[in-house]
């Protein structure tokens, strides 16, 4: 097909479909992929953009899915979305911690610079999120474009790669319905909350 | 949003030029390539959304070297056949070919109680009737189905577990004699819909709520027997038409009656009854991939409820099921 394409990497995210729905909505065409992908197979498919979707790994984990580095200097503009933010920083020479505090829900999001992704937007803006991790060190050559209250690294830059990283998820949409039902299924991080244990000492 | 407008198209600079009409182009010219001039094309209709699209869309770019088959499964709704064959025998012009195999079927899933077991056994069937009945054909040698994408996404990536088998992917027995043809299977819902409205199918094709391709078998929880069918064919049918004629069929996004395995007791006339449960299950939702529960005014609720337990023989009690996906799935099995 010569429809110009945008490939999703699917990590195992619970939003992973909704990338898509929300990409092909403004006239995008995007097909999903699994994370192992090669990156002859991107090279192949020649997509104007990446986006890495959430997971629910932590990317120290043993078994955590990882993306082929390569993919990062095809020159292909890359968007990590929550575990695809955390992945990125981290095999971009960043780190990565978890924190007991999960951050869950509605959160307001403070931007620093305007520019790229941003571009266009108000300061301050309300965003989905839904993370137990965050990327505590950024990469050389990387600077923080916004923060929450909780978490001071909430998205990330690197406009000379094009490379992105969001902690929060710009594919959720904030109306009443889908707040009900993502509410309605915090139970379980509430729970996670109180039993987790901190990884790092 | 706006977040992923600007990686698009400032960033990334797309073009945002993926529309159904181009789709419709680019799909056409793909089943021409790939279709030879005498070659013969077979597709299975089951009147749902997704394959009634998918065939206007092949019939579309190869004329009469189409022949669709509408299998009768016999765990269609009330009055399914019929209508299927009107809209596209009579007012489509399309060849249709309509086989009862509901014996069959009903024979295979004699005692099968496993939701999978049951889709797999379906799924099974479905390709030998297209078979037995292509080698009537002739030479056949493409099968098209309405695969969609959340079907192929569902059926497994590497990272994403199995949810549930569909019968047109996981189902696919291995001996399988023809090459598929899914002109679909790269769009979601709404884009099919949107796609059969550009093709020009009627409206009451395009809106219909989707409907399982395993049927009624995963309605009727447990062992699927005639009895149990005919108990939720009419339950079903009475829900339709109370929500049809409230003027809500267009607000759900898709509504059915179940018939899980149990009965209680109840009351009527003077007499106690021990009899099935209905349960109604209404949901709202744009894709499939999450859904809310309808919020029903309550007077529909209690005509729908007086109707099926008054006019449904074996029904004694009818619940709503007020979940929803996640945590549950739309369909219960």
């Amino acid at each position: 097909m010569n429809q110009q394409l945008v490939l999703i990497l699917d990590f195992g995210g619970q939003y992973t479909q909704l990338i898509a729905r929300r990409v092909r909505e403004v006239n995008v065409y995007c097909e999903i992929l699994p994370f192992n992908v090669t990156c002859e197979e991107v090279k192949a498919l020649n997509p104007k953009a990446v986006i890495l979707s959430g997971g629910a790994a932590s990317i120290y984990d043993e078994k955590a899915p990882k993306l082929n580095k390569d993919i990062y200097d095809l020159g292909i503009p890359v968007l990590g979305i929550c575990y695809g933010m955390q992945l990125m920083a981290g095999q971009l020479g960043g780190e990565v911690s978890s924190s007991c505090v999960r951050e869950y829900g509605s959160t307001r999001l403070l931007v620093k610079n305007d520019q790229d992704i941003f571009s266009g937007l108000s300061d301050e803006l309300m965003v989905w999120m839904s993370h137990g991790d965050h990327v505590t060190k950024i990469p050389d050559g990387f600077f923080v474009t916004a923060s929450t209250g909780n978490t001071k690294i909430a998205a990330i830059a690197n406009n000379e790669r094009k490379l992105y990283g969001v902690q929060f998820h710009p594919e959720v949409v904030h109306t009443p319905e889908l707040l009900r039902i993502m509410n309605a299924n915090c139970t379980e991080c509430n729970f996670i909350r109180k039993w987790c244990i901190p990884r790092t000492v | 949003m706006s977040i992923l407008r600007n990686f698009l198209f400032d960033v990334s600079g797309l073009k945002g030029d993926w529309t159904m009409k181009s789709f419709i182009g680019e799909s056409i010219r793909q089943i021409r390539d790939m279709v030879n001039n005498d070659e013969q094309v077979v597709c299975g209709l089951s009147g749902g959304v997704d394959s009634s699209v998918a065939a206007a869309l092949v019939h579309r770019a190869i004329g009469d070297r189409l022949t669709c088959i509408f299998v009768d499964h016999g765990l269609l709704r009330q009055d399914e056949a019929k209508q299927v064959m009107e809209t596209f025998a009579d007012t489509l012009n399309m060849r249709v070919i309509k086989v009862d195999a509901s014996e069959n079927f009903l024979g295979k899933l004699a005692n099968v109680t496993d939701p999978e077991e049951k889709r797999k056994i379906i799924g099974d069937e479905f390709i030998r009737t297209f078979e037995r009945e292509a080698a009537k054909l002739g030479q056949v040698d493409y099968l098209v189905q309405g695969t969609v994408y959340p079907d192929v996404i569902e059926s497994g990536t590497a990272a994403a577990a199995v949810i549930k088998s569909h019968h047109n992917v996981g189902g696919l027995p291995k001996d399988m004699k023809f090459k598929l043809i899914e002109p679909l299977r790269q769009l979601f819902k709404d884009e099919v819909r949107k796609v059969g409205e550009e093709l020009g199918l009627p409206q009451k094709v395009v809106w219909r709520h989707p409907f399982p391709g395993p049927g009624l078998a995963i309605r009727v929880l447990g062992e699927v027997t005639e009895e149990k069918l005919s108990i939720l064919r009419l339950a079903d049918a009475i829900i339709i038409d109370e929500i049809k004629k409230a003027g809500l069929y267009g607000d759900i996004w898709q509504a059915f009656a179940v018939l899980p395995d149990i009965r209680s007791v109840g009351v009527m006339g003077d007499n106690r009854t021990y009899a099935y449960t209905i349960v109604l299950r209404a949901v709202t939702g744009y894709d499939g991939m999450t859904a809310d529960w309808f919020r029903f005014p309550h007077d529909i609720l209690a005509n729908i409820s007086n109707r099926v337990v008054n006019e449904v023989a074996h029904v004694n009690r009818i619940v709503y099921d007020i979940t929803s996906k996640p945590p549950s799935t739309i369909e219960w099995e």
